[in-house]
């Protein structure tokens, strides 16, 4: 069950990099977020039940639905609904991402050789998730998706963690959760900044401070 | 002391905030760098003080290296604290804006004290992105559009960098999966048992996220930007502690490496992005504009020579603990008087910036001393951290790369010291300069901390030595 749920996880940034609808990356987003708090509530034999309460919530609420929601209130009141032209046109963009899912593969493999007690599908996938979406960055040009290819980047970085069963302490969970809130929270505001400031939120118009 | 630092900064911080009034806001300000002060002095001389609740004690703890970086950054934050009358004088804000800002850079240095206090790794890593995010912010203060660019790149490219950084720490712990425990000090005494290979792969991540935040060439993108964009006041809080700060990350870092025998490793890429930093500097440095520009490049050559300081052994970890007081001190004094400059000429290029002598002797003075102490004249401590690095290179046996680094530093000290008399004494063909005094306090900061640097410079005490020299011990 676990694998099928991390295979999903794997294919929603295959969808990801084949279309250009901002709120198509929201849905996915949550989705994203849903799968992982099935993947947490199924994946329970190793961790105490404080921190099984707290990384539901954070997924459940916090990545499935808040952050979703509040990216999805900003994409409507700015009437942002396509994402432009890549740098990187999306057919190979497809293949790119088929070679980051052979060395996604290919570090679970080597992974699992090396030892250390790891999930291997799990560190395999969390790779994929991590390095597709720092090319996301640097491919697509709106802000807007530059902020949603983050909250994939954590999201991977998630789903690494849980791949390595031993836990945080609470004091560092509640840390991260509170800094990725925050950091979303002035991401958006920046974001409403330089909609107001500049026309279109376009990484091609901060271009004023260079040497 | 957990109390102290970090969550009085935070109360005092939400009062300004809220009750938006000058002399709360002003009382939390200087309440905290007086704290700041106090606490590193109680260190020093082994007093605890009992009644105050001792919360989370296991995970916040005053080291050796801890100690330095901690009163380097309170000498720092006084500085500024008092530098900040003129911002807001000159500014003339409404009080409701000047709480603003106390609160956020009050956030900023309880960040600032949680990333120099943490046992944790990963909770270095929780108050490393902290810093991130509460200085935003602050880059952002003037509402302008260039420094709504600057805060972006800052926050999204450190942010990402972080992130990495934090990749880079779950992948130790699959290494360290024998103890199961991200404490230093545990780390420190089973470095040996650390799976070699995941520890290298966790140091790749934990070095590029962590260098982002160092602002290390080739991870420098943001660093010009923010510090050009930013108040003086914050730039200099930049420049001075948050580098050090994250250099302390990665300093703890590298500590594992030495105990676990495999520096060599990391030494490597510590000394390449020393000198392509070094390198980089050197080559904007004489082609830079903008003099702010020109000493957020500076702050970059500075970190290289953090960088490599740091692999040569004994002596050039002493070097740079010397170095890391010199440059944050030194620095602030830049920056702050790069804010006279800009109130007195209204221009941040070095070209429309002439004759700074005849407009306000105070300002071109401190002007021409913290950059002489900056780039390591004699009587400035800068001379002999420098030097003893060059003398490491010959006790490890590489007199070349001694070579090369000296180049470096004569070309960005060439860049440096040729912009600032250019305009301190140049001559300015447009109106003729009237003389403009400055309130005291816009002078007074960097002018303390040019006396702390000649003290330091001429007759090292034996107390700060011996803080230099313990933080360089507790590397071996």
């Amino acid at each position: 069950m676990t694998d099928i749920i991390i295979i999903l996880l794997g294919t929603s940034m295959l969808y990801v990099f084949a279309v250009s609808r901002i709120e198509a990356y929201v849905k996915t987003l949550a989705f994203q977020g849903l799968l992982l708090f099935l993947l947490v509530i199924l994946d329970i034999k190793h961790i105490s039940w404080l921190n099984i309460a707290f990384l539901s919530i954070e997924t459940l609420l916090v990545k499935a639905i808040a952050i979703p929601l509040f990216l999805l209130i900003i994409i409507r009141k700015n009437e942002i609904s396509r994402e432009v032209e890549p740098y990187i046109s999306q057919f190979y963009s497809l293949l790119i991402a088929m070679g980051i899912f052979i060395f996604g593969f290919a570090a679970a493999f080597w992974s699992a050789e090396i030892g250390g007690e790891i999930k291997p599908l799990y560190f395999g996938i969390s790779i994929v998730i991590i390095v597709s979406s720092l090319f996301l960055i640097i491919n697509r040009k709106k802000i807007i998706t530059h902020i949603l290819s983050y909250m994939m980047l954590e999201n991977g970085i998630f789903l690494l963690s849980l791949s390595v069963a031993n836990e945080m302490p609470m004091l560092v969970n509640i840390g991260v959760l509170l800094d990725l809130f925050v950091g979303i929270y002035l991401f958006t505001i920046f974001f409403n900044k330089i909609e107001e400031m500049y026309d279109g939120s376009h990484i091609d118009v901060l271009t004023e401070l260079k040497d | 002391m957990i109390i102290l630092v970090i969550i009085l900064p935070v109360i005092l911080g939400l009062l300004a905030f809220f009750l938006k009034n000058k002399i709360v806001s002003r009382i939390s300000l200087f309440g905290t760098s007086i704290i700041f002060l106090v606490v590193p002095i109680l260190k020093w001389t082994n007093i605890e003080w009992y009644w105050l609740p001792r919360l989370f004690l296991d995970y916040f703890q005053f080291d050796a290296v801890g100690t330095l970086f901690f009163s380097i950054m309170a000498l720092v934050f006084a500085g500024i604290s008092v530098y900040t009358l003129f911002y807001f004088k000159e500014h003339e804000l409404s009080p409701q804006r000047e709480s603003v800002f106390t609160a956020e850079i009050l956030f900023f240095a309880a960040a600032m004290s949680g990333v120099i206090l943490a046992t944790h790794l990963a909770l270095l890593w929780v108050f490393v992105e902290a810093t991130t995010l509460t200085s935003a912010l602050l880059i952002y203060f003037e509402r302008k559009k260039s420094s709504l660019e600057a805060a972006w790149k800052y926050v999204y490219i450190c942010s990402i960098g972080i992130a990495l950084a934090f990749v880079g720490i779950i992948i130790l712990s699959i290494g360290s999966r024998s103890f199961d425990s991200l404490f230093f000090n545990d780390l420190y005494e089973n470095a040996a048992k650390i799976n070699p290979f995941w520890l290298k792969v966790s140091f790749a991540f934990i070095f590029v996220g962590l260098g982002t935040k160092i602002g290390v060439a080739p991870l420098h993108a943001w660093l010009p930007d923010a510090h050009s964009e930013a108040p003086s006041p914050v730039s200099a809080l930049l420049s001075g502690t948050l580098l050090n700060s994250a250099f302390l990350g990665l300093l703890r870092f590298q500590e594992i490496f030495i105990r676990a025998d495999m520096e060599s490793f990391s030494n490597f890429f510590f000394l390449l992005t020393g000198f392509l930093s070094l390198m980089v500097s050197s080559v904007f440095m004489l082609r830079l504009k903008n003099y702010k520009r020109m000493l957020a490049y500076s702050s970059i050559e500075n970190m290289g020579i953090l960088f490599i300081g740091i692999t040569l052994g004994p002596t050039g970890i002493f070097a740079a603990m010397l170095h890391t007081f010199v440059h944050s001190l030194s620095k602030t004094s830049l920056f702050l008087t790069s804010g006279n400059i800009l109130h007195l000429f209204n221009s941040k290029k070095i070209g429309e910036v002439k004759g700074i002598i005849k407009k306000d002797p105070h300002t071109a003075w401190l002007w021409i001393l913290s950059v002489l102490s900056m780039a390591g004249i004699p009587p400035s401590p800068g001379f002999i951290s420098k030097f003893l690095i060059i003398k490491a290179f010959w006790l490890n046996g590489m007199e070349w790369l001694s070579a090369l680094f000296f180049l470096f530093l004569i070309i960005v000290i060439y860049g440096m010291c040729s912009a600032v008399f250019h305009m301190s004494f140049g001559e300015g063909e447009s109106e003729e300069s009237v003389m403009k005094r400055l309130p005291p306090y816009a002078y007074t900061p960097q002018f303390l901390l040019l006396i702390l640097l000649l003290i330091a410079g001429i007759n090292i005490p034996s107390q700060v030595l011996d803080i230099l020299n313990s933080a360089a011990d507790f590397f071996k």
